[in-house]
């Protein structure tokens, strides 16, 4: 389905281009209120919410404590995971929350970036909010740095990139009507460019696995716990197969399918293999070389093996935890 | 904060947030420990070293010091191999309290082996204590008894860590940006 992301600056009235832009195209307003529904049915509940909502979360005492950060990763994927979901069934229209950098590789989004000049921002909050000018030029600044820091923790992006756009709009001089009628007319152009037929997409979506290249790779022979030699998928398995005899884990690869749908006749239409089990950990672990922004579909998986198979510790390797190791281990990783 | 080379360093830990936190975990472990019998701090090569200098003198209660070290996978031939221990303990843990040091826990790989090799040696109890802790990281779960801080993942340098042996002496933890 179609994915408009707006990133908005503070007072710049991105919150109404969107909703502009919503009705014109009938596409679904991802905003704060339909996010906090989603979150209060994960057990988020709003002041858990507000908290980490677009906010940049300072360190206490020179760290995020423990449960902070379970708490924020719980949070972080709670909502990327509603996107990724919805963006399959649904035409989106997504405020802000890094859409433009969770869509990226997502062909038929288009990222927008409304943006006013500081003073027609002032103006507009002080009449919103029914502030004076220093007031809302410190909530202004405050929800600023705010945004900006988000996207750098969560995604280590500077939101002011203009890479990140297809259009940057200046509410300062169009105004929301006139910036929505210009996003509209933008994504019909595209979506008229380059049509791609919904029920292909996911599929061509997933099939972009970013080729790990790694120079330096192993040239051992690595056996599972029973002595036997796997034929791997990818070489990125034998080499975390190799770390896990390194550091003498025993490890078997792919032992179990997990049956997730069955067809009316009983016939299992998903299943789910995680690569590696082990067993002194009585731990599934799934590696993945897809982009952060393509896992979606096995994040899915995951949960519903974690519904119907609660007993079963699962765990997923993202790309980039993956790329973390190889890069600790000194074992190089080529383009991507 | 001070840039070797191209690397840009920024501050998470100042001196004096981990000295006041070495004092505290100091406290809370002599606590535990008072009157538990033999205590062993077994402080992991290379990096746990400023940590245990640290928290051992902060301690107020009899110990015995000793460092163990093990071969890491960064290190290993193509063919890989398997971990080997480079530095053995000298002392004998059998029936006393064993407190592993570590500078950080990240996948857990390296410390479920050292774990996995202490038990072995009968101790009457082992705990572990890290200095830094990285939760999202982790790969297999294994408990860590107390940490000075918890950390999201990013890549950090300073009171023990390296990059390529680089930043170990820093009094402070910093994130390196962009570890070419």
């Amino acid at each position: 389905m179609a994915v408009i992301t707006i990133s908005r600056h503070f007072g710049s009235g991105g919150e109404l281009v969107a909703r502009l832009v919503a009705e014109k195209m009938g596409y679904l307003l991802i905003n704060k209120a339909k996010i906090a529904d989603n979150m209060r049915s994960i057990g988020i509940l709003e002041p858990e919410m507000a908290y980490f909502d677009e906010k940049n979360i300072k360190f206490q005492e020179g760290a995020l404590d423990r449960e902070m950060e379970r708490r924020r990763r719980r949070y972080l994927d709670g909502l990327h995971e509603f996107f990724y979901d919805l963006a399959i069934r649904e035409n989106l229209v997504i405020l802000g929350r890094g859409g433009q950098l969770l869509f990226r590789d997502f062909p038929p989004a288009l990222h927008v970036k409304i943006f006013a000049p500081l003073q027609s921002r002032l103006e507009r909050v002080c009449r919103l909010y029914n502030l004076n000018e220093a007031a809302a030029a410190r909530l202004i600044s405050e929800q600023d740095r705010d945004r900006e820091a988000y996207l750098r923790q969560v995604f280590g992006c500077d939101w002011l990139d203009p890479g990140l756009y297809h259009l940057i709009i200046n509410t300062g001089i169009t105004g929301p009507e006139e910036a929505a009628v210009l996003i509209v007319t933008a994504a019909r152009l595209k979506e008229s460019a380059g049509e791609i037929p919904a029920k292909d997409l996911e599929e061509r979506l997933l099939q972009q696995e970013a080729p790990v290249e790694i120079t330096g790779l192993t040239t051992g022979v690595v056996h599972d716990a029973g002595g036997t030699t796997p034929d791997f998928a990818h070489p990125s398995e034998a080499e975390f197969a190799c770390m896990l005899d390194f550091y003498r884990i025993k490890w078997l690869y792919e032992p179990i399918t997990f049956p997730l749908e069955w067809d009316s006749e009983g016939t299992v239409t998903e299943a789910f293999t995680p690569d590696f089990y082990l067993p002194e950990h009585n731990l599934y672990l799934e590696l993945t070389t897809q982009k952060q922004k393509l896992v979606w579909k096995k994040n899915k998986k995951i949960r519903r093996l974690r519904e119907i198979y609660p007993d079963v510790q699962v765990k997923i390797i993202y790309g980039r935890d993956f790329r973390g190791l190889l890069k600790k281990y000194g074992i190089e990783e080529k383009g991507e | 904060m001070k840039q070797e080379a191209d690397h840009h360093l920024e501050v998470l830990l100042t001196r004096d947030q981990i000295q006041a936190r070495v004092t505290q975990l100091a406290e809370e472990i002599t606590r535990d420990y008072s009157g538990a019998g033999e205590l062993v701090l077994v402080a992991v090569l290379r990096g746990s070293v400023y940590f245990a200098v640290d928290l051992s003198r902060r301690l107020n209660l009899p110990f015995i010091l000793d460092f163990i070290g093990i071969s890491s996978y960064a290190g290993a031939s193509p063919s890989r191999g398997i971990v080997r221990i480079t530095k053995d303990l000298e002392s004998n843990i059998v029936h006393k309290n064993v407190l592993l040091l570590e500078d950080i826990v990240d996948t857990g790989l390296t410390l479920n082996y050292l774990i996995q090799n202490l038990k072995t040696r009968n101790p009457s109890s082992l705990r572990v204590c890290a200095f830094l802790d990285m939760p999202a990281r982790r790969i297999v779960n294994i408990p860590v008894d107390y940490y000075g801080f918890s950390l999201p993942d990013l890549y950090v340098v300073g009171y023990g860590l390296d990059y390529h042996e680089r930043y170990r002496n820093l009094e402070v933890v910093a994130a390196l940006k962009d570890p070419k």
